[in-house]
């Protein structure tokens, strides 16, 4: 997995490539978390993301609570039908800002 | 067109074929089905004499071929042939590989037949290979080209022995693909073959060969959906198991994934049924079955005809279902695995014994 960060004042886009699974997640969490400080506009883009599993799920769940709790919002981009689905079969497609 | 009646043959006093009956048509796409050994390759053999059988009749366009008078090889140039090896000759070029025996044996120009072998290659999908030599070519491309060898001699029927065999699993479609557009062509074909996918597709019937005869026959849904007899419904559900004995303390999931990829890939499963497969693994293994129990035995099943994976986890000691209750962290991997299969069935053979079955 690569993670790719671009910053403009207070919006941070987060290019990820490759698999989040439960090898790949923590390392995922620990970039975000570095990087979270400051941030109303988290974007995700996941046009490179092949797959994702409930350990990458769960990442994401709690990016997402972080911007809500600092009054800001997060939005995935791109994300490919495979990803889609787990976010459908988990419901998470209705908890967040999919574009 | 073809009429087989009551074919034998004997190979050191073991008869491989004991009682071979069938009737095809001009048109028909027959694929030939079966375990191993049973029979399938000597029976097409028997059709153009590459085996002389030992008693029964064979009557091709009204003629007994096994009869003393008839014309052999005006009969044989009626049936094409293609084999498990491409068999093509080494030093001589793609087109003339092609063109050789239409020249030679049909007395065509060698203008004439090397316009042919263009024409063929074009069907192949192989045009910009008429003068590659066949050791240039990949193992696809050079079955490819023996299947436009054989069409060359305008035959009537093109006899198929085993085509992708002998073929790595990334080549088998390439030449499944150029068989699927023959069979629209409206050529006689009898294929041998274990893709049964493709066999089911293909073909107006499907011949079952077990036991030295075609043990059962019929249209290819209807045998692929409703066998009748025993043998055909356990071959037709026959799967292919890889087995894992895993624990917990040393459990390597990137060399555990692509154990699985690699056996899935050669069963044939799509990329989208690859994920699946190891999206429901992952979530079962890591966040399931693992923060709860240490060493378990897994066998993953892959039917070869419906594709359907079967998973079957056993171990000792805890005798609950781990998808029915567990972690709040574990809660997202269960709903992944609940959506992604058809059916989970936890039993305890006994009490000190689990298992879960599941199936995508």
């Amino acid at each position: 997995m690569e993670v790719k960060f671009n910053k403009q004042d207070s919006t941070l886009t987060v290019a990820i490539s490759g698999n989040i699974d439960t090898v790949t997640a923590p390392e995922l969490d620990t970039k975000l978390q570095e990087n979270l400080s400051g941030i109303k506009d988290l974007i995700l883009d996941f046009a490179a993301v092949d797959y994702i599993s409930s350990a990458g799920l769960r990442v994401i769940l709690m990016a997402n609570q972080q911007l809500e709790d600092a009054d800001g919002t997060m939005t995935i981009k791109n994300a490919n039908d495979d990803v889609r689905d787990v976010f459908e079969m988990t419901g998470f497609d209705s908890l967040l800002n999919l574009d | 067109m073809i009429k087989v009646k009551n074919l034998k043959k004997i190979y050191n006093g073991n008869a491989v074929l004991k009682d071979v009956n069938a009737v095809i048509e001009k048109g028909e796409v027959i694929s030939i089905i079966g375990p191993s050994g049973t029979g399938k390759s000597t029976f097409l053999r028997c059709l153009n004499l590459l085996e002389q059988p030992d008693g029964g009749e064979i009557w091709i366009d009204g003629k007994n071929i096994l009869d003393a008078k008839t014309d052999i090889t005006a009969i044989r140039r009626k049936m094409g042939m293609v084999f498990q090896s491409f068999n093509l000759f080494g030093h001589l070029t793609v087109l003339e590989n092609i063109a050789m025996a239409p020249v030679s044996l049909l007395k065509k120009s060698k203008a004439e037949a090397e316009a042919k072998a263009m024409e063929l290659l074009k069907l192949v999908g192989l045009a910009g290979k008429a003068n590659a030599l066949p050791q240039e070519l990949s193992g696809g491309q050079q079955q490819r080209i023996a299947i436009a060898r054989a069409l060359a001699m305008e035959p009537e029927i093109i006899l198929f022995d085993e085509p992708t065999s002998a073929l790595d699993p990334t080549m088998v479609n390439e030449v499944l693909s150029v068989m699927r557009n023959l069979a629209k062509t409206g050529i006689t074909m009898l294929i041998v073959t274990h893709e049964m996918r493709f066999a089911r597709d293909v073909s107006t019937r499907i011949f079952y060969m077990d036991e030295g005869v075609v043990y059962e026959s019929g249209p290819a849904k209807e045998l692929f959906e409703n066998p009748a007899r025993p043998k055909t419904k356990a071959f037709l559900r026959r799967i292919d198991m890889l087995n894992f004995n895993l624990s917990k303390a040393d459990f390597d999931l990137y060399h555990f994934q692509s154990q699985v990829v690699e056996f899935a890939e050669k069963q044939m499963l799509d990329g989208k049924q690859i994920k699946a497969l190891y999206s429901v693994l992952e979530e079962l293994l890591i966040n399931v079955v693992f923060p709860e129990i240490n060493k378990i035995d897994l066998e993953i099943g892959i039917s070869e005809e419906t594709k359907t994976t079967e998973l079957c986890l056993k171990w000792q000691g805890k005798t609950a279902n781990p998808l029915d209750s567990g972690s709040p962290s574990g809660e997202l991997a269960r709903m992944i695995i609940r959506k992604r299969s058809k059916t989970i069935e936890f039993t305890t053979p006994d009490n000190n014994n689990s298992q879960l079955a599941i199936t995508l």
